[in-house]
């Protein structure tokens, strides 16, 4: 059977990152394997900038058209129906965030809904680290508008809590305790728990309850910039003036 | 404080907020769309304004009559959108408005791309509007620096009565980074501290106390006695506000001079260099107005230095600053991109290695 993953969430959670990670563990293992790049919001550190490595591994990626070129204005390209029409193991949305990002997704509703029934996944990426989906009640406000916006329903969440190059143990824990009350209130189960091998090892240690949970999908980092490791400092002094540092 | 993850533009609008700015004037265009996108969301639940202006021009001069009451204002842009303001700008410099312009630079010139550049450097310092002034510009490398920068901004802008720029390339306005957000400022107009302001005046208050804000001294006596108040303002920003970073500068054998996000990738080149048995520092201007020349010089001057490579997002424009603090006695090369490529580490690296070949 086709599988259709969908990653929605808010701005910064981590949907790109995800979708590539989704997509190479799916060839990994063999799947013929769809990656379509569906944000049509952010212009920067999207994933079509890492298209290259994508096609060494024989993902088809779809990236909407002119994205890179510096064009302001992105459009849906054509290829996107091949989603619902060619015969892939695994296909993979990256949409772009919020509501706006996802509005993207409403042109396909009449596809999403012909899949056989279990095929399709919505799931909103959800890193609690951000300032707007930091709690209960912004994640339930971002879950709505982008329901509303992408005609879809919301299947399940993932908790990819991070502080980027900072994350530490603490953030998956963090996001499990606000997305256990999320669920209880929403009935939206967590679908995956990810992040670096050690982040999630440590996660598990502290015994969490398995029903938000999910499924734990360890993640490699390829949007990474080798110069962020330099995420300096700021100017904490008292004197902002010469040789501060 | 708890950290938290985010985007430059989200942290610099937040920041602005949080060192009192309560008036918002802009107009869209990428890369800093976000930050009008934030004030929209923001303003209103604190009690503060924000407006979409019908142009650019038009948001600037709101940004001089708004901050002509004393009231800390901010006005946010992209190069192109900079462009149109410089008029503005010019007059808040010459009616000497405290005010805050951030400008997240894209490639140009004219409409160019909306990729990051370092293109407007020229602008930012060496003139932009017309007549002689000087804006206070600060050129951050980092969210965190982005927001600690800012939460000085308005009391340096009030203190020399000029006009503050954020010069911030589109990297640093679209990358996330964990922050830690400082606590909101209590900020409000007093009129004994600003005596300038117009906060109301009427028949039979002093008129020694009626604040006028102007840019035009019809006569040539007002005009130079403006003027050398001006200059005078500005020698002693040049005394009092050069900022830079200096990194493994000690015993260096090469010295990278670089601004923004551009410094950033000169360290990790400097880092592979070490690595290599080579000795490279980085001076890194955080204030592009006062430029630090003396800084720079002493630096360079130490006699373990061989020669100085300059690193832009641009066709080489703080390179001609650095020429004038280097001032022959080294040798100064120039790497950089054009078109919005970010200059690589390697890129840096071999540069490096190539100058020590004596290429």
């Amino acid at each position: 059977m086709k599988r259709v993953k969908v990653l929605i969430g808010n701005y910064g959670s981590g949907k790109s990152e995800l979708a590539l990670n989704f997509a190479m563990q799916a060839a990994a293992r063999g799947d013929r394997t769809e990656l379509i790049d569906l944000d049509m919001v952010n212009t920067y550190f999207r994933l079509t900038e890492r298209g290259k490595m994508v096609e060494q591994k024989e993902i088809r990626l779809v990236s909407p058209n002119f994205a890179c070129s510096g064009i302001e204005t992105l459009s849906l390209p054509a290829e996107v129906a091949s989603a619902f029409v060619m015969d892939w193991d695994t296909v993979i949305f990256d949409v772009g965030g919020d509501d706006v990002g996802s509005t993207a997704l409403g042109r396909y509703h009449t596809d999403f809904m012909e899949l056989e029934e279990g095929a399709l996944e919505v799931l909103n990426v959800v890193n609690i680290r951000r300032p707007l989906s930091s709690t209960v009640e912004k994640i339930q406000r971002l879950q709505e508008g982008m329901q509303a916006h992408s005609r879809l329903k919301i299947t399940g969440m993932i908790n990819n809590s991070n502080l980027a190059t900072m994350t530490g143990p603490d953030d998956l824990w963090d996001g499990y305790e606000v997305l256990k009350e999320v669920s209880k209130i929403t009935g939206i189960p967590v679908a995956y728990t990810t992040g670096k091998q050690e982040f999630l090892d440590a996660f598990m240690a502290r015994n969490p309850d398995m029903e938000y949970v999910g499924t734990l999908v360890p993640i490699d980092m390829y949007m990474h910039r080798d110069w962020d490791s330099y995420i300096a400092h700021g100017l904490n002094t008292v004197d902002p003036r010469k040789e501060i540092y | 404080m708890a950290l938290t993850l985010m985007k430059g533009s989200e942290a610099i609008a937040e920041a602005a907020i949080r060192a009192g700015a309560r008036f918002f004037f802009g107009y869209p265009i990428t890369p800093q769309t976000e930050i009008p996108e934030y004030m929209a969301a923001r303003m209103p639940e604190i009690g503060g304004c924000f407006l979409q202006a019908e142009s650019e021009v038009a948001a600037i001069n709101m940004v001089y009559g708004a901050a002509g009451t004393g009231a800390r204002v901010v006005t946010s842009s992209s190069s192109p959108g900079v462009s149109l303001k410089q008029e503005g700008i010019s007059y808040c410099a010459g009616a000497q408005v405290p005010c805050l312009i951030i400008n997240v630079m894209r490639g140009g010139p004219g409409l160019g791309n909306i990729q990051a550049s370092q293109g407007d450097y020229f602008q930012a310092v060496k003139g932009g509007g017309n007549g002689d002034y000087h804006l206070l510009t600060y050129a951050p490398a980092s969210v965190q620096e982005a927001i600690d920068i800012m939460m000085f901004a308005f009391d340096k802008a009030e203190q020399y009565r000029i006009p503050v720029l954020f010069l911030a390339d589109g990297i640093i306005a679209q990358m996330m980074e964990p922050v830690e957000l400082p606590e909101m400022v209590d900020y409000k107009v007093d009129p004994e501290k600003k005596p300038w302001a117009c906060t109301g005046w009427k028949a039979g208050d002093d008129p020694k106390k009626r604040g006028v804000i102007n840019s035009i001294y019809i006569d040539t006596e007002s005009l130079t006695v403006h003027n050398n108040e001006l200059q005078a303002c500005y020698k002693e920003v040049v005394e009092n506000e050069q900022m830079w970073e200096e990194f493994n500068c000690e015993g260096a054998e090469y010295i990278i001079t670089a601004f923004g996000t551009v410094a950033r990738i000169a360290k990790s080149a400097i880092t592979q260099l070490k690595e290599k048995g080579i000795n490279v520092g980085l001076v890194r201007p955080i204030t592009v107005w006062p430029f630090p020349y003396d800084a720079v010089k002493k630096v360079v001057d130490q006699p373990s230095v061989k020669a100085v490579l300059d690193v832009e997002l641009n066709e080489g424009q703080m390179l001609q600053d650095v020429k004038l603090a280097v001032n022959g006695t080294k040798e100064v090369d120039f790497f950089g991109h054009c078109g919005s490529l970010m200059p690589s580490t390697d890129e840096i690296v071999n540069k490096i290695l190539s100058m020590k070949e004596g290429k």
